[in-house]
């Protein structure tokens, strides 16, 4: 478990990150999205050590992480996938992790057939893609098979396929009761692999809840067999309707439970019936906004 | 009719409990230098360039040697040199590279990191310096037959400690910049550039604070007080400096 506590980070007069808190539970990824330069990587450094907080504490397990024996096996971290040496292969790199690390040399091959560079391991890392350091930095992560993974922006570079590839590895990891610290800008990725989303922005924490809860509703699409009819009645049970695009009519502040009752008790038939939510990058957009 | 169900059991990987021992750690450091292309060719050059300029010394010489301590102190110096690099890659190549962030993610006590490169760089360079004085006395076995081999051993073993100074110096100023460009401009510009110009207008001085004039002086048995304290204050001072700034620079 990860609990960050009034996390901030000052350079001079100028606040990089504020007053952050927050706590990570077992079994689930959480989301930590904030468009650039607002907080995210300074915070995940600060809670490795790597950047020193001006204020406020991270501990994992209820220690920092630079008191933990072996820190790299308690939590896996993926903060800069180009910060290697290229002049290693992919599989040297991974074996001198792994001595650190104090795990099997077998495990080498292991993760990086887990991460599909078991062609590319004897390679030297200078010549790898941006997509193929990703997937080496997080079989660097996944070397000890960490309870705790922290990545910072994985998806960079990642073709399609790779990023449904680690969608499912953070899920899976999750599920084994693992607890996942994902950060991106990536609106689209963060959305379909986390349960929660903490949204950052001007270094402050703006929105902290389930993805859903977040999400929230806008209302009602639905299309009847006679819309006007159908409009009549709503207008009547007190519910304020639109005329949408195709027929549709939008019900502002209802339930889709609440429409049924209304269309059953009318007998109007109902050919769609959809509760509208508003887009991750509308919420996004309109928390992150300066 | 039942049917069992194997269920896949996750099977986590042991890893250590605790941090690596010190040997493990510097064995580690070893590995490290030894893994790049850059850190072999510099073992390499250390080791080789001592046992060339004896035999090409030796190969040219007009008149037959008369003792193998200066030759051998003398060329050991060119490697102790070349093992200067090796240190400042040790570590100014990490910060130049970015792996430094790897290095204290997986051990985050930096005063630690610093004392294993230290004692890695150290062991590297006094048993490459000493391979390659071992090469040159083999050369000037077989070229200089007649020469007398007073000291030669004494010599073999201040080339070591030479290497392992030099190196620990090279990790030192190299930590302490945290550039592997401008760690080795600065070593290099002093001790090939501006010491030997301060040996010609300010030889008092330069001989105070000269580690190169040390290491030769102790060779001789000369001023072997004063050339024990240069060493140590060149060492001393280029360590800390490297642990203080390595304490205090932030991972970016």
């Amino acid at each position: 478990m990860i609990t960050v506590s009034g996390l901030t980070k000052q350079y001079g007069t100028r606040t990089v990150v504020d007053d952050v808190s927050f706590t990570l539970e077992p079994g689930t990824v959480t989301g930590f999205l904030g468009p650039n330069g607002a907080g995210k990587t300074t915070t995940m450094r600060m809670i490795t050590g790597l950047v020193p907080a001006s204020a406020g504490s991270a501990l994992l397990d209820g220690r920092p992480y630079a008191a933990a024996p072996n820190p790299g096996a308690v939590m896996g971290t993926l903060l800069d996938a180009a910060a290697v040496h290229p002049g290693r292969t992919g599989a040297t790199h991974l074996t001198l992790l792994a001595s650190a690390l104090g795990v099997p040399a077998k495990r080498v091959d292991e993760v990086l057939e887990m991460v599909d560079l078991t062609a590319a391991g004897g390679r030297r890392i200078g010549g790898y893609s941006l997509g193929m350091r990703q997937r080496l930095g997080i079989a660097g992560a996944l070397l000890a098979d960490p309870p705790v993974l922290m990545f910072d922006e994985p998806a960079n570079g990642l073709d399609p396929e790779g990023i449904r590839w680690m969608r499912g590895l953070l899920r899976g990891h999750a599920a084994r009761g693992g607890t996942v610290l994902l950060s991106s800008h990536l609106l689209g990725e963060v959305e379909h692999t986390v349960d929660r989303l903490l949204v950052i922005g001007n270094g402050r924490i703006v929105a902290d809840g389930p993805v859903a809860s977040l999400l929230g509703s806008d209302g009602v699409s639905v299309r009847a067999a006679d819309p006007a009819a159908l409009a009549r009645s709503l207008e009547a049970a007190g519910f304020h309707v639109q005329h949408g695009d195709g027929g549709a009519l939008v019900v502002t502040g209802a339930s889709p439970s609440d429409v049924g009752v209304v269309a059953a008790t009318g007998g109007h038939v109902l050919v769609e019936l959809r509760p509208l939510q508003r887009g991750l990058e509308d919420v996004f957009f309109s928390l992150t906004a300066a | 009719m039942t049917t069992a169900v194997a269920t896949p059991v996750h099977v986590r990987p042991t890893a250590r409990r605790t941090s690596p021992s010190l040997p493990t750690a510097i064995w580690l450091e070893v590995r490290k230098s030894l893994s790049t292309r850059s850190g072999l060719a510099l073992v390499l050059a250390a080791t080789l360039i001592a046992p060339a300029a004896i035999a090409i010394a030796a190969g040219t010489a007009s008149e037959p040697l008369d003792n193998v301590l200066g030759p051998l102190v003398v060329t050991g110096m060119l490697s102790a040199l070349v093992l200067v690099s090796l240190g400042v890659l040790s570590t100014a190549g990490e910060w130049s590279h970015g792996s430094v962030q790897t290095t204290f993610l997986l051990e985050p006590r930096r005063g630690r990191v610093m004392a294993t490169k230290s004692a890695a760089v150290a062991l590297m360079g006094a048993a490459i310096a000493v391979v390659g004085s071992g090469l040159s006395a083999l050369l000037l076995l077989v070229m200089e037959p007649s020469a007398s081999w007073d000291g030669g051993v004494r010599a073999i073993g201040m080339v070591a400690m030479a290497g392992a100074v030099f190196a620990l110096i090279g990790a030192g100023v190299g930590a302490a910049v945290g550039n592997t460009p401008g760690a080795m401009t600065g070593i290099y510009l002093l001790d090939l550039g501006v010491l030997p110009v301060l040996q010609v207008v300010k030889p008092e001085i330069a001989d105070k604070i000269d580690p190169g004039n040390a290491v030769l002086s102790l060779a001789q048995g000369d001023h072997t007080a004063l050339s024990i304290t240069i060493l140590a204050v060149w060492v001393g001072v280029a360590l800390v400096a490297g642990t203080v700034m390595s304490r205090r620079r932030q991972v970016q």
